[in-house]
């Protein structure tokens, strides 16, 4: 779409000017349907301390599509893959217009929290969670260590 | 060279020329036509006339006129004159024939060298080339006689005994012909061009056996034959020429036989000339007496002679048109061997002429066929100088082209048709593929000359703005083109134009001699031993001219047309050009004379120009009626000089053009009007009247008067010329006319003819001739020649420059911003979607019953209506049902409606045909239960749209949800459309609650002010077409994103327009956009209005201008728009890259972006196929008519399969 929908600008003025505690979200210069998104590991979680970089896409549809999301920095999560896709029912069948940026970042955030193995993204994860979900959360905070730690 | 340039043209346009007082139009041929170099001929003259010296060619013929104006006896008084000069005279006169301006000293020098010498003349020519000629210190002069016959008149021996020879008559033949022959010019060298094998049949028993190379000759008997006699009216031979060519023994002046029918044709109108010599030798008789009827063999060995090149020369030493064009006249009467323009003319006075030089042409040609001697083509000429300079001995082959051989056919049979002028209307269109075009213009563009063309700057005090660097190029082409040459800010006087070969010439190669004599006799070759440094020759096949000099093609009319590409400011360069010239100056001097360019060969319209009063101080300008105003304020705009101004001619707002252009003391500069007036004007004088020449001269406006310039303005309009437009533009007369057309071809190469019509490009102007060289040709898929032609008659006329074109810095000419077009697929909406089932179910069912019948094509306008009908509901279903003014397709009366109550049933149903049944009790339930949560209007207030984030919407445009949930109407609406697009049994849910929501389950809320109450009602949902939905949302996130845009919205159907005018106006409001439309049934006043409120900046709302693109599709500059809506696809791919420039052109500073919209799958999408396909094959450039029907019906199977 040529020009910028007036809720995309608006959207973004929010997200700047009142962010969500442990969330960023700042578009691109070029391209302002694309944003780059950090999301700190929320507390108590394995991924605590982690700040995990993401790009968000507004597609021309926006906000009759749901924005596409992906991991950058990798991430040991049952509902993300190794690609950094998510699997997360707001970004598929239950997105809504009603729904914004801000709220799927929340929803994601919450995904760290509380993962779910029974509707996993990636295989081996979720087995991994299931049988061992001690072990399954020391890697996944060994790998926010090694990935995600702030430099 | 430059003078023999110009007596080249000459020459074409005196065979146009009807005749004229000699005296005066030598005058005035001579102080303009030859502004440029007039001191070189001035010298000339003066000296020529200083020296006494009148033998001088065009002086001779001066003389020749006054007495032989018509009849024989004239004749013999020139013979008299003849016979009693002194022998120093004919002495003088020989050697002024080939030497014009030699010092009479020398000749009497000469001539007392050598007068008891045996050939006095010739031996005392070679002395004086070799002594005097290079000493020469005038070697100028010179140079107007073509080097070639003088340098072939070496002292020869046997030329005098030769000379002697064809000057011998048989005895008791026509003393007229030996009279005749005093008065020819002198052969002075002759050329051998090849051999032909004869074999002849007795006509008389031979005493003895004839010897083995014995000298025959050839007589033509009986030479008072009338013509008429020999050929019938339409130039068909009726006679059979054997019977007048007889074979003569030399030895003792007896007839021996008659040579064949084929060869009699070519020899009998050859022999009343010198310009061939068939020179005859007996070669086989099979050593007997010959009895009646026994045959015997010859050989004809055929020679050129400087005769028949010495009329080039005289052309060339001539110096006025005029002057030469009695000498033509005045040969023609005399049967004598100057070559018939006239013979393409049809309706000549004189037939008997027309048909001599016809068969003079055609027997040239037909030798020249039988000789094998075919023109060479471009590369073998330099191939061949380049062996040439190598070895000189290397020219034994003689340069056979077997490939060549069907061309040479297509001139032999052009020249056998009857000239005769064809109806103005072609039957059979021939038009041009896209590639044709392309070589087109790219020929028209290479001219390389173009990017050295200084540029002129016009004053400041003239021209108000500053010209680009190529429209002051593009200036100077035009001023020299008027020959206003110290306008220009160059210093000297360059030649515009190239050294094109006319095409019309054809150059060959003299073939080596292998003449009998050289062959059999080891004589000497008496030609070309000392003259070989002339390789070629060059003639006109058509014509029958033949010339030594390369015949340089030039133009002679003041004007050309302009065909920069759109956008490149045509109008401010045309502008430009009449502020820098505004009147003729050259009247200014009181002299006031006409051109000859203006006396057209079509008689009427000379005599009415002849009569009309100049007005020598206006330029009128014309152009479609939507450009009116723009052309009268960019007049404005650019007018820096108080002095001139314009006016806009309705045709009722002067009294008269006469008094106020000729009577007044400052008339307008530039008297605009448009085509339509014009062609009104004429058909009252031209129609009504009968004595229209009266009426002409009577009458008070257009017609009454000769403009000093006229501009016609996207020139294309007079394209065909059978039309009333085309016919009164060109029956209006000025002295300089320029065409202004970006795409001066539209589909037909003939498109051009109309163009060179107006301009009076001669000899092209006339319709055989172009038929002759350009049509057919192109017709019979000889594009080159073709192309060839049109190149050359357009090279110096036409000045075309695109967009993409680079300056000599390599910078483009124009740096446009970046143009986007962006198609947009949309689907139709229910409704539209089962109107458009249930009529391409009809229109399929009437093509297969059409195909299966065969009479598809019968049925074309029936199908027509059918595709439009599905175009329009493609657009919108309101369409149906408007009969549209503005659509070329439409037959009238078309009888669709008969199905018209079907088609409001099939709408309603759709638009009633819900998803589910709506229960009354349920309704009233929901909406109770909305009402308490939505009491007043405060609770109304503040609402925010979910999915567009507007808060507080305003209550007109909210809707309500079963679930109590406020959304935008177009928000929630486009929300449904996508959901269900996505997937058509998909539950729609609620944005924000998720619960099911339905599309006849939504309210809306309004507001009665009057009782202070809340109402909510039920929201039917009257859908939007496809397209306008698509437009509205399109507009919208525009005006989000930056208000005050302005945007062109276009469309061909008019009554779209006035639904799209209606319904973007309820979506918006008056404080969002404005709207304007532009189309075919506004005033002139109205539209200039529309657009000056249109292109009015306001940033505080969209400006939507709905623009008809048959009214304003052409011309108009709305650059301040840079965005551009094309609601439907045209037939024509050219139609919508026309309306894409209204925004994308010269001042457009933004990027352009344009949306196509198309519904998928409809037959819209395949009109672009067909669009795409119309651009990449060429549409139906063969004339085949069979064809065409073809490729109409492959059309309309791929619109509907």
């Amino acid at each position: 779409m040529a020009s910028l929908p007036k809720r995309i600008i608006k959207e973004t003025e929010r997200l700047i000017s009142d962010p969500v505690p442990g969330i960023t979200a700042e578009p691109h210069d070029d391209n302002l349907r694309y944003f780059k998104v950090t999301i700190e590991g929320p507390a108590g979680s394995p991924y605590e301390n982690g700040v995990f970089n993401l790009e968000l896409f507004l597609p021309d549809d926006y906000p009759m599509e749901a924005p596409k999301v992906r991991f950058l920095t990798k991430i040991y999560h049952p509902n993300i893959d190794r690609l950094g896709r998510i699997c997360l029912d707001v970004l598929k069948t239950n997105w809504s217009p009603a729904l914004q940026i801000r709220t799927v970042l929340l929803s994601i955030q919450a995904l760290l929290a509380s993962p779910n193995p029974n509707d996993p993204l990636a295989n081996d994860v979720a087995e991994d969670w299931i049988k061992n979900e001690q072990g399954a959360k020391n890697t996944a905070r060994e790998w926010t260590q090694l990935h995600a730690t702030k430099k | 060279m430059v003078e023999k340039k110009r007596f080249f043209k000459d020459e074409l346009e005196s065979s146009m020329e009807t005749t004229k007082s000699f005296n005066t139009s030598f005058d005035n041929s001579k102080s303009f036509l030859f502004n440029p170099t007039q001191e070189n001929i001035d010298s000339i003259n003066d000296k020529d006339i200083d020296n006494n010296k009148n033998n001088n060619y065009s002086n001779n013929n001066n003389t020749s006129i006054n007495i032989d104006t018509d009849s024989d006896e004239d004749d013999d008084i020139e013979i008299i004159q003849e016979s009693q000069q002194s022998p120093k005279d004919i002495f003088t006169k020989g050697i002024l024939d080939v030497v014009p301006d030699v010092d009479p000293k020398i000749i009497s020098e000469l001539f007392n060298t050598y007068k008891n010498t045996q050939d006095p003349l010739t031996n005392a020519l070679s002395y004086y080339f070799e002594n005097y000629q290079p000493s020469d210190g005038n070697s100028q002069k010179i140079t107007y006689i073509p080097s070639s016959p003088i340098k072939l008149s070496p002292p020869k021996r046997k030329l005098s005994t030769l000379a002697n020879f064809i000057n011998e008559s048989p005895n008791g033949s026509n003393p007229k012909v030996s009279s005749k022959k005093l008065k020819k010019p002198v052969m002075k060298w002759k050329r051998f061009i090849g051999a032909l094998q004869v074999t002849a049949m007795a006509t008389r028993p031979t005493m003895k056996p004839l010897t083995y190379g014995s000298k025959l000759k050839l007589v033509k008997q009986q030479l008072d034959i009338p013509t008429s006699k020999l050929y019938d009216s339409k130039g068909r031979q009726k006679k059979m020429m054997s019977s007048y060519v007889k074979i003569f023994d030399i030895q003792f002046n007896r007839e021996i036989g008659k040579v064949p029918e084929d060869i009699a044709r070519i020899i009998y109108p050859l022999l009343a000339t010198d310009e061939v010599i068939f020179d005859t030798t007996l070669v086989f008789c099979d050593d007997k007496r010959l009895s009646i009827g026994d045959h015997f063999v010859l050989e004809l060995d055929c020679y050129l002679t400087s005769i028949l090149f010495q009329d080039e020369s005289e052309l060339l030493s001539s110096q006025s048109s005029q002057n030469l064009n009695h000498r033509i006249n005045n040969n023609n009467n005399n049967n004598n061997n100057i070559p018939l323009h006239q013979s393409f003319k049809s309706n000549t006075p004189d037939k008997v002429e027309d048909m001599e030089s016809k068969s003079r042409r055609v027997a040239l040609l037909t030798l020249f066929k039988k000789l094998r001697l075919r023109p060479l083509q471009q590369k073998e000429e330099d191939l061949i100088k380049s062996q040439h300079i190598e070895s000189a001995e290397q020219e034994d082959e003689d340069i056979i082209d077997l490939e060549d051989d069907e061309n040479f056919d297509d001139i032999m049979s052009q020249s056998y048709e009857n000239p005769e002028i064809d109806a103005p209307n072609y039957s059979t269109e021939e038009s041009m593929n896209l590639n044709q075009l392309q070589t087109f213009y790219n020929s028209a563009q290479s001219n390389e000359a173009l990017k050295n063309l200084p540029e002129t700057n016009p004053p400041f005090e003239l021209v108000k703005m500053t010209l680009r660097p190529y429209q002051k190029q593009g200036l100077t082409w035009m001023l020299r083109r008027e020959h206003e040459y110290d306008k220009t800010d160059e210093c000297e006087n360059l030649e515009v134009d190239g050294d094109m070969m006319n095409p019309l010439w054809k150059q060959f190669k003299w073939p080596k001699n292998r003449s009998w004599n050289v062959n059999k006799l080891k004589e000497k070759s008496t030609d070309d031993t000392q003259t070989n440094n002339e390789l070629f020759f060059y003639a006109n096949l058509h014509t029958g001219d033949f010339s030594m000099e390369k015949p340089i093609l030039k133009t002679m009319i003041k004007g050309g047309i302009l065909s920069d590409e759109m956008g490149l400011g045509k109008t401010i360069s045309a502008l430009s050009l009449v502020l820098m010239a505004p009147f003729d100056s050259r009247v200014d001097e009181k002299k006031v004379f006409k051109t000859d360019t203006d006396s057209a060969l079509n008689a009427d319209s000379y005599r009415l120009t002849s009569k009309k009063p100049y007005a020598s101080k206006t330029t009128l300008i014309i152009v479609p009626m939507s450009l009116l105003n723009q052309w009268h304020s960019e007049f404005n705009s650019i007018n820096n000089c108080s002095k001139f101004r314009s006016e806009i001619y309705y045709g009722g707002n002067v009294s008269s053009l006469k008094t106020l252009l000729i009577k007044t003391k400052n008339p307008p500069t530039v008297i605009l009007t448009t085509y339509g007036i014009v062609q009104n004007e004429w058909s009252k004088l031209f129609r009504e009247g009968s004595n229209s020449d009266d009426a002409v001269m009577s009458s008070n406006g257009l017609f009454s008067l000769d403009f000093y310039r006229i501009i016609i303005d996207e020139g294309h309009t007079i394209r065909n010329r059978s039309t009333i437009t085309s016919k009164s533009v060109m029956d209006l007369s000025s002295k300089c006319k320029w065409i202004l057309t970006g795409t001066p071809i539209i589909n037909r190469l003939d498109d051009l003819f109309s163009m060179v019509k107006f301009l009076k490009l001669e000899p092209w102007c006339n319709v055989s001739y172009w038929k002759t060289f350009v049509s057919n040709p192109f017709e019979s898929k000889d594009f080159k020649q073709a192309f060839d032609v049109v190149n050359s008659i357009m090279q110096p006329v036409l000045l075309r420059r695109t967009k993409q074109m680079k300056n000599s810095d390599g910078e483009p000419l124009v740096e446009l911003p970046p143009k986007e077009i962006i198609i947009k697929r949309l689907k139709l909406n229910k409704t539209q979607k089962a109107v458009y089932k249930y009529f391409l179910d009809i229109a399929e069912n009437s093509v297969k019953i059409g195909l299966a019948r065969g009479d598809l094509l019968k049925k074309y306008s029936t199908i027509l209506v059918h595709i439009l009908r599905l175009r329009q509901i493609c657009c919108d279903v309101e369409l149906l049902g408007t009969l549209d003014d503005n659509d070329e397709d439409i037959p009238r009366n078309s009888q669709m409606f008969a199905s018209n109550t079907e088609i409001k049933r099939l709408i309603e149903n759709t638009q009633n045909t819900t998803d589910e049944e709506f229960d009354e009790k349920e309704m009233t339930a929901i909406i109770s239960s909305l009402k308490q949560k939505y009491p007043n209007l405060d609770s109304l207030k503040k609402q925010e749209c979910s999915i567009c984030t507007t808060e507080d919407i305003n209550i007109d445009k909210m809707l309500l949800t079963e679930c109590g949930h406020t959304f935008c109407e177009n928000c929630l609406s486009e929300y449904i459309d996508y959901q269900k697009n996505k997937d058509k049994d998909a539950e729609i849910k609620c944005p924000l609650c998720r619960s099911s929501i339905t599309r006849n389950k939504l309210f809306a809320p309004s507001f009665l002010e009057s009782k202070d109450t809340v109402v909510i009602t039920h929201y039917k949902d009257v859908a939007k077409s496809a397209k306008l939905a698509a437009l509205v949302e399109n507009l919208r996130q525009l005006q989000d994103s930056s208000s005050g845009e302005q945007v062109i919205v276009f469309s061909q159907f008019s009554s779209f327009l006035d639904i799209l005018e209606r319904d973007l106006g309820e979506a918006f409001g008056k404080d969002k956009a404005e709207i304007y439309k532009f189309d075919g049934r506004l005033s002139l006043k109205e539209r200039s209005t529309v657009l000056k409120e249109f292109q009015e900046k306001d940033f505080s709302k969209q400006k939507i201008l709905l623009l008809s693109l048959k009214a304003g599709g052409v011309g108009l500059n709305l650059t301040c728009a840079s965005y551009a809506y094309m609601m439907d696809p045209w037939w024509s791919p050219s139609m919508e890259d026309q309306a894409i420039d209204r925004i994308h052109r010269i001042g457009q500073t933004n990027n352009v972006k344009v949306f196509r919209f198309i519904i998928e799958g409809s037959i819209e999408e395949k009109m672009l196929r067909i669009q795409e396909r119309k651009r990449t094959i060429g549409e139906a450039m063969d004339a085949d008519q069979e064809e065409r029907r073809k490729r109409r019906i492959e059309e309309i199977k791929t619109l509907f399969e």
